[in-house]
């Protein structure tokens, strides 16, 4: 055995938490799995704010050094995309936040903490919910930026675990 | 609709890549298997007897003895089972374990998860005799190649 982790996306004012969550869709709507088409975001505008943790599970002792970064993928003309860790949640919203550009090398990649603010996940301690600390994202783009698709990016988490 | 963003997780409610080492750990009374009699010892009762750590071992499950890593905590070297035990060890303090998996999960925009690799960090870190910390470290990856550091 070995942990299990899965995404999770909180949602709306009172927070809805939707765990198992099988993609971030961004868009016009604050929902969890999205369908772009239905929820556009319009050139020269940016996304709700997506709120994700992820949830460890299972048997493990630790999971630490969790980290998370664009390790790959070129943005178009106008395009951002911005990333905060640890945040508190807030009802998402579509205004551009002030976060900055999500860092694009693991050696400046955001550190994650648990939810409950520690440097570890710690399997079965007291008050562990087992979820990481808050990754907030919002993507924008002006209108400069093509229209369509953007290019394919990667994203990457990195974590220790015992 | 201008822009479409998406980042498919598709690995929601996926269990991580199943164990392809397992540990055994011997301490100076007693010795635990990671798995035993049906069980899983998870590796904090290791922690918590970590001042009687010996030996550390890590082997293939599927029992390639090619595959087998020991840790000497006594004397603080590294070596597979069948090798030989070096004839001189440079002497060292405070020799402590270094174990854990690192995993790296790669998440594309467009709709599947592209990546999850996982790399075994197994070694020790010690004081010399002038009390600076090092530490020596393989990384191992699923199949059994290793390196030492980088």
């Amino acid at each position: 055995m070995s942990a299990t982790f899965e995404w999770s996306e909180s949602n709306t004012v009172s927070e809805t938490i939707t765990d198992g969550i099988a993609n971030v869709n961004f868009g016009s709507n604050d929902s969890s799995e999205l369908d772009t088409a239905t929820y556009p975001i319009v050139r020269g505008s940016s996304s709700f704010e997506k709120y994700i943790r992820a949830k460890f599970s299972d048997v493990f002792t630790e999971i630490s050094n969790i980290i998370f970064w664009k390790s790959a993928g070129a943005l178009v003309t106008g395009e951002t995309i911005k990333a905060a860790v640890n945040v508190a949640f807030t009802t998402p919203s579509s205004t551009a936040n002030a976060d900055s550009a999500v860092p694009t090398t693991e050696g400046t990649a955001l550190s994650l903490q648990s939810a409950e603010g520690a440097a570890t996940i710690v399997y079965g301690a007291s008050g562990v919910s087992g979820y990481t600390g808050y990754i907030r994202l919002q993507t924008s783009s002006t209108l400069s930026t093509p229209t369509g698709a953007g290019n394919q990016k990667t994203f990457t988490m990195q974590y220790d675990e015992v | 609709m201008d822009n479409t963003i998406s980042i498919n997780l598709n690995s929601g409610n996926n269990p991580m890549n199943s164990l392809t080492f397992y540990w055994m750990a011997e301490f100076k009374n007693g010795v635990i298997f990671q798995f035993e009699d049906g069980k899983e010892h998870k590796f904090q009762e290791v922690k918590d007897r970590i001042n009687e750590l010996e030996f550390f071992h890590l082997y293939h499950k599927d029992g390639m003895s090619n595959i087998n890593f020991i840790v000497d905590l006594k004397k603080g070297f590294i070596k597979t089972l069948d090798s030989q035990e070096p004839e001189t060890v440079e002497p060292k303090e405070n020799i402590r374990l270094i174990f854990f998996r690192r995993h790296r999960v790669d998440l594309n925009n467009s709709g599947k998860e592209i990546g999850h690799s996982i790399m075994y960090h197994l070694g020790f870190q010690y004081n010399d005799k002038l009390g600076n910390n090092r530490q020596v470290v393989l990384k191992i990856d699923n199949v059994g190649n290793w390196i030492i550091g980088d």
